[in-house]
């Protein structure tokens, strides 16, 4: 059991020396968002106090304080994450990166960016393409800062092609518990230099140190792009589309996957039906968004052709094109406005985010349709089918908070069971953070969940770091932990 | 069978679209384009009367070569043939002229019985075309239209959306109409229709294609506006910015500030 | 033709048989004031029946005269009456400019008569100047989404027509005239003749948080708002301030608000006294619609364009200023 000390007046003077006056806030000054992410509904808790670090020594400067104090530390980006991984559970400091957003240096000859950790997706999007780069991991979330997507290890729709965060990972500066500074990696293409620690501190959730500079892989950006929207009776067919379209040497950039369902939610809450509801004359049942990249507008066009001749022999209703930057424009807010959507008809939801095997995803779906018939509860999902990666929401729409707590308890315990026999994995990208512990701990297994244990030790002896998140027990009891707020 | 006439535009991106502080001229080059998005919408409202009542569906445009990419755009999605007008004289015209040329242009097709057009488009942004074109085509007009009921005996019924409510209303053909875009959002084009559309051919015609148009009514010479001067927006002296360190503290000194005026 | 031959301004009263729109009396206010550079004489035109107290309102805007059309096809509003009486009048009486509301009728029917008068139109100018060595007036308004202001003229033809929108200028009577012309016109025009006619009519439920032309207090919310998610704290913003939401027009564009909550040139010009914008970047024809007593901008951009025109400007997250505006209001309402 883990016990922390509060910070007391003199260790607060202490981190004031540090940061300075302003970007020093003491209980009473935190802002109180301070106290959850995205998902509220597992609960607030707010940190004693909190700082906006800007550079590595000053994040050294501050563990070494909080180490010798035995304070804990929650280290916070944007906040927009779905799993209280930013979520101050003992309390403590909360050390915020926000203002670490600094694009460092482009190494043009090795296609590498020099960033800080606050810096956000969309910045670094922005920015990369007006050097005629691109940063290919390409997750929902574009006001996430890239440092939390690497401590969650984020996909999104991209990663059927190019892969996930992790893969753009070169090289890390990182702060340990202790506020010892190490360097981790090198920018360079290929490893084969012992553990790699690299590896172990990205998707690890602030729970073995604090990032405080990264270096990320950059390609060239693609010179075209083009969607295709493939609409089909029903799920089956949809997703039995997916691997043909790998098969078929397609080499797509995304499949992303939208049943009739979120595509109705999606209308109603855009006003502007872009995903259609119908065609000839047949029900849309589910559709899948196919998107190329290429160098002209032929070698696209050609991918075009192919893609319609097998989704023709796949029993598609149609292929839609989406090539005109105002159509572009459409299709991507409406799928970027997915969980905007289904957030908008409810009082709260709650989610998950698993991967299964992509010939299962049918399979997983229908039980989940049922689990939420059973219980009465309306389920949203939408989802990278071309990963297997699915978004699951489930909307409280009228129950109250307690009634529908009990009731996705029931669901998500099944579900993720489930999951498990399908031989499928807990999260794709939303990570673990506090609320999916007990799911990754059935999932993995004793053995395993004792390891990571083991290693998160190894970083963190007293346990300061981030408390209570992925593989750390030592508040589950409820000891140490703070009443939520 | 109905004739259908889309009246449609390209346009530069106006987000993209900057001003020389030298010379004062807009800068355009390399701005990219896109069909007026309001055009769409007219094509939408079209495209649905064709699937309904049946119909053939002429587009036309006035403008530079590259306009072509718009008409194909509108094949795809549901044109049956295209008219471009095209020629230098033809250029820097306002809305005067290039209703009097898409007239005498739409004339060499024969008559219409529906015209659709955009409310406005986004780079003039007069909204003037819509009435001037009514007017030339000696057609009754129907602006803001929200939903078309039927198409018969010679007479449309159809519903706006007016300030205050909703109107029915009922005019002879031919009739020219402009929809709410709510209404009538656009759609995908069909891979099959847009791989077509791409080889489809267009009809160009300039100056010298079009019978009886008289020269002096295109293009500038035809124009009754126009601008000369165009400079900068003069920004007044900036307000006080407040800079405290912090948004607690700015709006703390931001309600202090306010605390003497009505206002609040 | 001689431009010399056209004189005088006009000014187009719409009204619907029981008040006049408020945009006529506007306008008759500011050309009031163009007819003194330019010596013209200003004269209000009516068509159909007018109660005499509206009638009143309009002489009190300093007309010189009005004209009273009469006849067949004025019961209600009809493009082709409306079209075919200003063509009549305009051949007779050689106006210099005529000026219409930009409503949706004005802007249906007066470009129609001006291709028929084979004349120039202008719409939606903000300002209105007079160019002595021309003889012609300036029409002034944001182009290309407000990056530039451009001037616009009719150089050659005869008589100049702008249609101006709704609350441009202000209704801002300066008194009657001793002597007000009084023109009678008679001018039939046979109803059978007219192309298209209400044949029913649905009136709007009112909705008062879409009527923010009139209101006092305005939180404008811009395209800097992250999406919808996000609006509801404007809401409760402007809830407590008593106030409205408003927005520009990319958030119409993105379907998060109704297009007649959009504030500017081409949307509802607004006259609060309190105005807030939030991620508001400021292009001209978003501020050309704002007349407030009080401007507070907020935007993430030091550089953004919406700092010159407020009285009070934070640089800072939209979001967290709003939060901290509410924590504050709502804890001394308590």
């Amino acid at each position: 059991m883990a016990t922390y000390n509060k910070i007391t007046p003199e260790i607060a003077a202490q981190l004031r020396a540090v940061v300075g006056e302003r970007r020093f806030f003491g209980k009473d000054d935190v802002d109180p968002n301070y106290s959850h992410d995205e998902m509220p509904i597992y609960g607030r808790y707010m940190p004693d106090a909190a700082v906006d670090a800007e550079t590595t020594e000053e994040v050294s400067a501050i563990m070494k304080i909080c180490s010798a104090n035995k304070i804990p530390v929650t280290c916070r980006g944007a906040g927009t994450g779905l799993v209280g991984g930013c979520v101050p559970l003992a309390g403590g400091l909360v050390l915020c990166t926000r203002r670490m957003n600094k694009i460092l240096a482009y190494d043009m000859d090795n296609l590498a960016v020099r960033l800080q950790p606050g810096v956000l997706l969309k910045d670094l999007a922005a920015d990369a393409l007006t050097h005629g780069l691109m940063y290919p991991p390409d997750p929902g979330e574009k006001t996430a800062t890239v440092g939390g997507n690497i401590s969650t290890n984020a996909g999104g729709m991209r990663a059927v092609k190019y892969g996930v965060t992790r893969d753009y990972v070169l090289a890390l500066t990182v702060v340990l518990a202790d506020g010892r500074v190490i360097e981790l990696g090198k920018s360079v293409c290929k490893t084969s230099s012992g553990y790699s620690l690299l590896h172990l501190m990205i998707g690890s959730e602030g729970t073995l140190g604090i990032i405080t500079e990264m270096t990320m892989k950059l390609i060239p950006s693609p010179i075209c792009d083009v969607s295709c929207l493939v609409p089909f009776r029903d799920v089956e067919s949809c997703i039995k589309f997916v691997p043909k379209i790998k098969l078929a040497n397609l080499d797509p950039q995304s499949i992303e996957f939208m049943d009739a369902d979120i595509v109705a939610s999606s209308a109603a809450f855009t006003g502007s039906p872009i995903f259609p509801e119908r065609v000839k004359n047949e029900d849309v049942g589910a559709s899948v968004l196919v998107t190329f990249v290429g160098s002209g507008e032929d070698e696209l066009d050609q991918k075009m052709i192919r893609l319609g001749r097998i989704a023709k022999e796949a029993d598609a209703l149609d292929v839609l094109v989406v090539a005109t930057s105002s159509n572009k424009k459409s299709v991507w807010a409406a799928r970027s406005g997915f969980l905007t959507a289904i957030e908008a008809d409810t009082k709260l939801i709650d989610e998950m985010d698993v991967v299964v095997p992509v010939d299962k995803i049918p399979a997983f779906l229908i039980h989940i349709r049922s689990l939420g018939e059973e219980n009465g509860i309306r389920i949203r999902n939408f989802g990278h089918a071309g990963d297997g990666n699915l978004h699951i929401y489930c909307c409280s729409d009228d129950l109250e908070e307690d009634e529908f707590k009990r009731r996705v308890k029931i669901i998500m315990d099944k579900a993720y069971a489930k999951c498990a026999e399908l031989e499928g994995q807990v999260s794709g990208e939303h990570s673990i953070g506090h609320a999916k512990m007990v799911y990754l701990r059935e999932s993995v297994g004793e053995d395993v969940f004792g390891l990571m244990g083991e290693i998160k030790k190894v970083f963190d002896p007293d346990c300061i770091l981030n408390p209570g998140k992925v593989c750390d027990v030592s508040l589950t009891g409820r000891e140490g932990r703070r009443q939520p707020c | 069978m109905l004739k259908i006439l889309v009246c449609v535009k390209q346009i530069p991106d106006v987000d993209l679209v900057k001003m020389d502080p030298e010379t004062g001229n807009l800068i355009r080059t390399g701005v990219p384009t896109l069909t007026n998005p309001l055009d769409l919408n007219a094509l939408e409202a079209a495209v649905q009367v064709k699937e309904r009542l049946g119909g053939r569906i002429t587009l036309i445009t006035m403008g530079p070569p590259t306009a072509e990419s718009t008409l194909r755009e509108c094949l795809a999605v549901g044109g049956d043939e295209a008219v471009l007008i095209s020629g230098r004289p033809f250029g820097g015209a306002d809305t005067l002229s290039t209703s009097y040329a898409i007239v005498k242009a739409a004339d060499m097709k024969g008559k219409f019985d529906l015209i659709f057009c955009g409310k406005e488009s986004l780079d003039g942004a007069t909204g003037q075309m819509a009435s001037q074109l009514a007017e030339r085509f000696n057609a009754s007009q129907i602006s803001c239209c929200c939903g078309i009921e039927e198409v018969k005996d010679g007479k449309i019924r159809a519903a706006r959306t007016l300030e205050t409510g909703i109107e029915l209303v009922e005019a002879t053909l031919p009739c020219l109409i402009t929809v709410e875009k709510d209404k009538f959002c656009g759609r995908l084009p069909s891979l099959d229709n847009y791989l077509a559309a791409k080889k489809a051919p267009i009809t160009v015609f300039t100056e010298n294609d079009i019978d009886g148009l008289d020269l002096q009514k295109i293009g500038v010479p035809g124009s009754g506006t126009i601008v000369p001067k165009i400079y900068p927006p003069e920004l007044p002296e900036p307000g006080q910015i407040i800079r405290t360190g912090s948004v607690r503290t700015d709006v703390a000194r931001l309600m202090e500030l306010l605390a003497g005026k009505a206002a609040l | 033709m001689r431009k010399s031959d056209y004189q005088n301004i006009w000014v187009y009263i719409e009204h619907d048989g029981k008040s006049a729109a408020p945009v006529g009396l506007e306008l008759c206010c500011e050309l009031r004031k163009l007819c003194g550079k330019t010596g013209d004489r200003l004269y209000a035109v009516i068509l159909g029946r007018l109660p005499g107290e509206e009638i009143e309102k309009v002489r009190e805007c300093g007309v010189d005269g009005i004209i009273q059309v009469s006849g067949t096809g004025y019961e209600a509003f009809n493009i082709d009456a409306w079209t075919n009486a200003f063509t009549v009048l305009s051949r007779k009486y050689k106006p210099s400019a005529i000026f219409v509301g930009g409503t949706i009728d004005g802007r249906d029917f007066a470009p129609r008569f001006a291709v028929r008068l084979d004349t120039g139109c202008t719409s939606d100018a903000m300002e209105l100047d007079y160019d002595p060595e021309t003889g012609d007036i300036q029409f002034i308004e944001p182009a290309v989404g407000g990056k530039i202001m451009a001037v616009i003229t009719v150089p050659v033809m005869r008589p100049q027509i702008g249609t101006i929108r709704p609350g441009t200028f202000q209704y801002a009577p300066t008194g009657r005239k001793a002597e007000i012309e009084y023109i009678e016109e008679k001018i039939d025009f046979d109803p059978a003749a007219i192309r298209c006619r209400r044949v029913g009519f649905i009136p709007d439920e009112s909705d008062p948080e879409l009527d923010i032309a009139n209101a006092d207090c305005i939180v404008c919310v811009g395209n800097g708002l992250k999406d919808s998610e996000h609006l509801e704290r404007y809401r409760r913003l402007a809830g407590l301030l008593g106030g409205k939401i408003g927005c520009t027009r990319p958030l119409c564009d993105r379907g998060i608000l109704p297009s007649k909550l959009q504030i500017g040139q081409s949307g509802v010009m607004v006259k609060p006294k309190l105005y807030l914008s939030f991620g508001v970047s400021g292009a001209v024809n978003h501020t050309a619609g704002v007349d407030a007593d009080l401007f507070i901008a907020v935007d993430k951009n030091p550089d953004a364009q919406i700092f010159s025109y407020c009285d009070y400007g934070i640089v800072g997250d939209m979001d967290e200023v709003c939060d901290e505006l509410i924590a504050r209001l709502s804890a001394r309402k308590e």
